[in-house]
């Protein structure tokens, strides 16, 4: 674990994932781009409504039998909702990412694929080959802001970075989802589970549930 | 972990997340609105003036209007009340009547809010009641009969049962989506009770959800109400469970066994018999007289201990004529009678240029259990409707342990009684659902 100091207030910045390259200071929400060890203030993240997320930075859960906990949150918003990207680490120290939307949960990873189509070529319904071994459907293609980021990510995750977010479903509960950044396209695919079945501790309590 | 808690009363929920609450000012009427879920609502509707706000909007976008001369209706769960269904808890956020718009068929919709699990829908329509959860699979659908069209989903086959136009009629709460003015939507159920699966299709996108049928006294007791709170139920739901149906499925099985074991058991007894011819013996007579003297046929051994023993008539000459004989089977030795009469008749003709027959020139009967020994016939016999009066000849056979039939299909209907009676109650049920729907299988092909 790589610890630097936050140029705007001091407090220890804990990067557990070697990926990550951006960071939401706890204490004073300046946000931090790392580059090696290097710790620059670029911002400040503003706060946001409850959105009565169960889940929080250091909630663990499991997936395909392995332990995660979460250390990073990015909150995107579309046109007609929003939903959350919890950045996740694994014991062996792998990354993944848990969507949580509406009370829907999927647990998906990055994968590297031959050709990705480009977004203007998808409409909902088209079926796409992302991996060797499945097809995927286009539900849904939209244009997405970061509304608010939280703990340490991966990307560059400042208030207002827009992206194009298109969600796919597959067989068995299978989902993919392929991220248009401008010219940075990366593919995740994974698998909704039911929330019980992630055992998660270390939830956010809240008040009256 | 979720939903263990214990419920807090409605009073105290209802000021419960204070510090999330979220008060303003309907843009329409002035009126104070509270979202109660702000950072996951996007729509709410004004409680006095009902016009719908988007929340997202910094200016409290109007949404959509209800025109005043909208009837208002009343959702018969408060919202804001919590209850427990399918073991979780769930908060009442949001309220929808919804209507057909080719049939007028109207229903409404709860919006079930639990932070952990997200949401879920109870749907009331004609006092039936649905859980409903949205599911991101997309179930195969299979069109190749357009009439039987059904929809698959983790090996089940769910029957069309509806299709049509849906639209919003009133609108109440808080919503986690912006709702359109207008919005309408069409929709599909398909069926496989208790589970429905249905598809809303708007020009943005098609949403899953897949149904549970849950009886109004779990609603009732979830959220705290009397049975007569709610809608008297009516007719049988699209996806109500046909309490005939597994009764049904249980006694036809069981039918099929008995089916087996009796033809089993039959089999085994035709195979076994001796059919054993012991006595065989023609004897003259006179046509349309009567036998003037008792005609005592010679002993005939018959062995077992005990079996069934058949006498047959055979009487090739009977023509638009009859025969009949009254007799008795004796036990030479104990002297025990078995009296029996047969008739033979055989009529033919034409009527009408059809040519028919009535009859036939053999006739018997069955002794089913007569003891071993030595036996012998008395027969009396008389005749009538021959033509002319030439000596003919009858002949009586005698056989000992023969095939019978009779008892099996006599088994076989009592067997059957219960069956068929389920079959038709589980049938004219399903006839019963189905006359709610254009599609269903047992319409007669001119509908």
């Amino acid at each position: 674990m790589l610890t630097l100091a936050c140029p705007s207030c001091g407090a220890a910045e804990a990067f557990r994932s070697k990926a990550s390259v951006f960071a939401v200071c706890s204490f004073c929400k300046s946000t931090l781009v790392r580059q090696d060890m290097d710790l620059s203030a670029v911002g400040k993240m503003s706060e946001l409504q409850d959105d009565m997320t169960p889940l929080q930075i250091g909630c663990q859960g499991t997936y395909a039998g392995k332990r995660f906990e979460l250390i990073g949150r990015l909150k995107v918003g579309y046109s007609d909702g929003f939903w959350n990207e919890w950045y996740a680490l694994f014991a062996d120290g792998s990354p993944g990412w848990l969507a949580e939307a509406q009370g829907f949960y999927a647990m998906c990873f990055e994968v590297a694929t031959r050709e990705i189509p480009s977004s203007n070529a998808l409409t909902p319904g088209t079926n796409v080959r992302l991996t060797a071994q499945s097809v995927f459907q286009v539900e849904d293609i939209r244009q997405v802001k970061c509304l608010y980021s939280e703990g340490e990510l991966p990307l560059f995750a400042t208030q207002g970075r827009e992206s194009t977010s298109v969600d796919l479903t597959g067989p068995d509960n299978g989902m993919a989802t392929i991220e248009y950044a401008g010219s940075d396209v990366r593919v995740f695919s994974g698998s909704y589970q039911e929330f019980d079945d992630f055992n998660f501790n270390n939830l956010r309590k809240l008040d009256g549930w | 972990m979720a939903g263990n808690e214990e419920v807090p009363p409605p009073a105290l929920s209802a000021q419960q997340p204070s510090g999330s609450v979220k008060t303003l000012s309907c843009t329409h009427c002035g009126a104070a609105i509270s979202v109660k879920y702000p950072g996951s609502t996007m729509t709410v509707v004004c409680n006095s003036c009902h016009s719908v706000i988007d929340v997202t909007d910094e200016n409290y976008r109007i949404l959509y209007q209800f025109s005043k001369s909208t009837q208002v209706c009343k959702p018969r769960i408060q919202l804001g009340t919590r209850g427990k269904l399918k073991g979780e808890q769930w908060e009442v956020t949001g309220y929808i009547v919804r209507q057909d718009r080719a049939s007028c068929v109207t229903w409404d919709e709860y919006l079930l809010f639990n932070p952990y699990h997200g949401y879920r829908w109870l749907t009331e329509n004609n006092g039936h009641w649905n859980f409903v959860k949205t599911i991101k699979e997309n179930p195969a659908i299979d069109c190749a009969w357009s009439s039987r069209r059904h929809a698959e989903l983790d090996g089940k086959k769910y029957k069309l049962f509806y299709d049509g136009t849906a639209i919003m009629l009133f609108v109440l709460g808080e919503f986690y989506w912006r709702i359109e003015a207008e919005q309408k939507v069409e929709m599909e159920d398909y069926i496989c009770p208790p589970e429905m699966l249905s598809s809303e299709r708007d020009d943005k996108e098609v949403v899953w959800s897949l149904s549970e049928y849950i009886a109004s006294n779990e609603v009732a007791e979830a959220f705290k109400l009397r049975t007569d709170e709610l809608p008297q139920q009516q007719g049988i739901a699209a996806n109500q469970l046909s309490p005939w149906s597994a009764r049904w499925e249980k006694i036809s099985r069981l039918w099929i066994v008995f089916f087996a074991l009796l033809t089993a058991i039959e089999i085994g007894f035709c195979v076994t018999a001796a059919n054993k011819s012991v006595f065989k013996e023609g004897y003259p007579y006179i046509p349309n007289s009567k036998s003037t003297q008792t005609l005592t046929t010679s002993v005939f051994n018959l062995e077992k201990s005990s079996a069934n023993l058949s006498v047959k008539f055979d009487v090739p000459d009977v023509s638009n004529s009859w025969f009949y004989s009254s007799g008795e089977l004796v036990n030479n030795k104990t002297g025990e009678v078995y009296p029996f009469e047969r008739t033979v008749e055989y009529y033919f003709g034409v009527d009408g240029g059809e040519s028919w027959s009535e009859g036939s020139t053999v006739n018997q009967i069955l002794f089913s259990s007569v003891p071993g020994g030595d036996y012998y016939l008395n027969l009396d016999f008389e005749s009538g409707s021959f033509k002319d009066l030439a000596s003919r000849t009858f002949f009586v056979m005698v056989r000992r342990d023969v095939p019978d039939y009779a008892n099996y299909f006599w088994c076989l209907f009592f067997v059957s009684i219960i069956p068929v009676f389920t079959w038709i109650r589980s049938r004219s049920y399903e006839v019963q659902r189905w006359s709610d729907s254009d599609y269903s299988p047992y319409a007669s092909s001119g509908d």
